[in-house]
């Protein structure tokens, strides 16, 4: 089925805010990667002397200097895992086809210590995605076979629907989510990309939502559960297709003074992503914010 | 004007949820204390590489550097304990093989030097100066109120925010957080000026424009002046228009702390509080405190 671009207008994902940060940053072209000895100490010159002017600017821009080829489009951070891989394959090439004779003690050393850095360099951006300040630069790609929908309980107040309408947009807009559900008390609110089964229609669809929230008991959760990359269980097959991350954000109520230990859950938001590690620390702290939005809310 | 209004302190229950929650954040999540009739779904694994990376930022960051440079050394050691002479030319399949190494090492260096030279600045938090009140205008309904507690509650929890200042229709609404000490020996804080505010060049800037704009070094800018009533040593600042009639004052402790994920936030945050005061006809009367 085609994933087109064509959306609802009333929902712009807005894909382009968590896309290339790195447009503000300053770039030190460097016009060709052909790095050997020589060339590779100039560049190391250059890099230090640049680190130390900048931190005493004041800018809004913290990264100095990004590693270039100045082509657009292409992400320079996925650079060692590229020559990670090419310089990988000609070892091997090396190896079988390089040699008449059979390879010396040396050499296979030398060519188990560059595959292992081949291996080292593949998984670096990898580690780089965890470090402070990686910024995402994974495109949310839309789920395949899955609709647009944008359903809401009928029999709740305006001014909860108002908020369920907002607060669907707001999160839907300012993070990488694709699909979500939002369930509070007898209220559910569901937009995004679902992929309801064919033989349930648009009236039914918030039935068969509830029955798979029934099922898994998400009413009664009490803890956040983030779970950043994807995992065979049941509570994903009612999710579409390519979702990578999903989190689950209850909605507790405010003690009370003279709350007891356990505190009632009022409800939950359900948010899912095509990209895998979708909901940074901030992302998830704003979520938090959102759903209390929906705290002591009546019907 | 308040008479005898004695300063109110922050009702702190909203903040300490909030903050327990915060810092129970990790990316794995404990199981559930729930038992019987609760949650029976999965509960996620723990991230092992991503929980060392993100407790040890700066060895991982240097981690690649060590990895080429010892690699390199390797390299350079393997030819003389083989007895090879440390020439650089292609001609053996020993060669070829150590000058793709070196070309790997190379590599891992230089994305090693990359990661230390973008890692961010820690800057530090500086506590504003002043106390700590909280003004609500009288005649706004309930649910006005409670929205706009509920915004202080996200800001001041999910940012860097310690004052929030909303001033709409031509007078203030709302004032929360941390204010300047007036000079007087009353001990209040400083009271917002609305008609002040809305004929400076601050105001007018961000109204005619209508986005929002980020201060986010407040002691570069001679503006800072048109903003009295918020702490002196207020690092930051966001001035967030709400529709066309009012303004948002975000302040916050530390230098550019205010992200750009909390910009896009706010600027939504501030197109709801439009819809929300809309609906609110003629609120009347200046600031008063409220307990």
């Amino acid at each position: 089925m085609s994933t087109s671009l064509s959306l609802n207008p009333l929902i712009p994902l807005k894909f382009q805010l968590k896309i290339h940060q790195n447009s503000c940053l300053s770039h030190l072209g460097i016009s060709r990667f052909c790095s050997r000895r020589r060339r590779s100490s100039t560049i190391l010159r250059a890099r230090f002397e640049d680190s130390q002017r900048t931190t005493d600017q004041q800018q809004l821009n913290l990264s100095v200097l990004r590693f270039t080829l100045g082509i657009p489009g292409l992400d320079e951070s996925y650079l060692p895992r590229w020559i990670g891989y090419a310089f990988g394959a000609l070892l091997l090439l090396n190896h079988f086809v390089g040699s008449n004779s059979t390879p010396t003690p040396a050499q296979l050393r030398s060519e188990a210590l560059g595959l292992s850095l081949a291996g080292f360099s593949i998984a670096l951006p990898y580690l780089g995605k965890f470090l402070k300040g990686a910024t995402s630069l994974d495109q949310t790609t839309l789920p395949e076979g899955a609709e647009q929908i944008f359903v809401m309980s009928q029999n709740i107040s305006d001014t909860l629907k108002e908020d369920l309408a907002w607060g669907t947009y707001i999160l839907l807009r300012n993070t990488n989510t694709t699909s979500m559900l939002i369930s509070i008390q007898d209220a559910l609110c569901v937009r995004g990309y679902w992929n309801t089964p064919e033989e349930v229609s648009k009236a039914h669809a918030l039935d068969w939502f509830e029955k798979l929230i029934q099922r898994i008991g998400l009413s009664d959760l009490k803890d956040t559960l983030y779970f950043p990359q994807r995992e065979d269980s049941e509570l994903w097959e009612m999710l579409p297709k390519g979702t990578c991350s999903l989190l689950i954000q209850p909605v507790l109520q405010a003690p009370k003074q003279s709350s007891s230990q356990t505190e009632k859950t009022e409800g939950f938001v359900l948010l899912a992503s095509t990209t895998s590690y979708a909901y940074s620390n901030k992302d998830r702290a704003w979520i938090g914010a959102v759903a209390n939005k929906f705290r002591d809310s009546r019907r | 004007m308040e008479a005898g209004s004695l300063l109110c302190p922050i009702p702190l229950n909203p903040k300490r949820l909030f903050s327990r929650r915060l810092t129970s954040f990790p990316r794995f999540i404990r199981a559930s204390s729930n038992l019987e009739g609760g949650y029976r779904g999965p509960k996620p694994k723990k991230e092992w590489v991503a929980d060392w990376v993100s407790k040890n930022d700066d060895t991982a960051r240097s981690l690649p550097i060590y990895v080429g440079g010892a690699s390199l050394l390797a390299v350079l050691l393997n030819r003389t304990v083989s007895g090879i002479a440390p020439v650089a030319d292609a001609s053996s399949s020993q060669s070829r093989a150590d000058l793709l190494t070196l070309g790997l090492a190379v590599t891992n260096i230089l994305a090693g030097l990359v990661w230390l030279s973008i890692r961010p600045k820690s800057i530090s938090v500086v506590n504003p100066q002043g106390l700590e009140c909280q003004r609500t205008n009288s005649h706004l309904p309930d649910f006005v109120v409670s929205e706009l507690l509920w915004v202080w509650e996200s800001l001041s929890v999910v940012t860097c925010c310690r004052s929030l200042v909303i001033v709409y229709d031509g007078r203030c609404i709302f004032q929360i957080g941390f204010a300047a000490a007036s000079s007087g020996n009353d001990g209040e804080a400083v009271a917002v000026d609305a008609n002040k505010l809305m004929q400076g060049s601050l105001y007018q800037g961000v109204i005619k424009s209508g986005s929002q704009s980020y201060l986010a070094n407040l002691s570069l800018y001679p503006g800072k002046s048109e903003l009295p009533f918020l702490p002196s040593n207020t690092q930051a600042v966001i001035l967030q228009p709400i529709g066309y009639k009012g303004i948002a004052v975000i302040g916050g402790d530390t230098i550019r702390g205010f992200t750009s994920s909390d910009q896009a936030w706010i600027t939504l945050i501030g197109e709801k509080l439009d819809a929300t005061l809309t609906k609110v006809d003629n609120p009347t009367l200046a600031v008063q405190d409220r307990g």
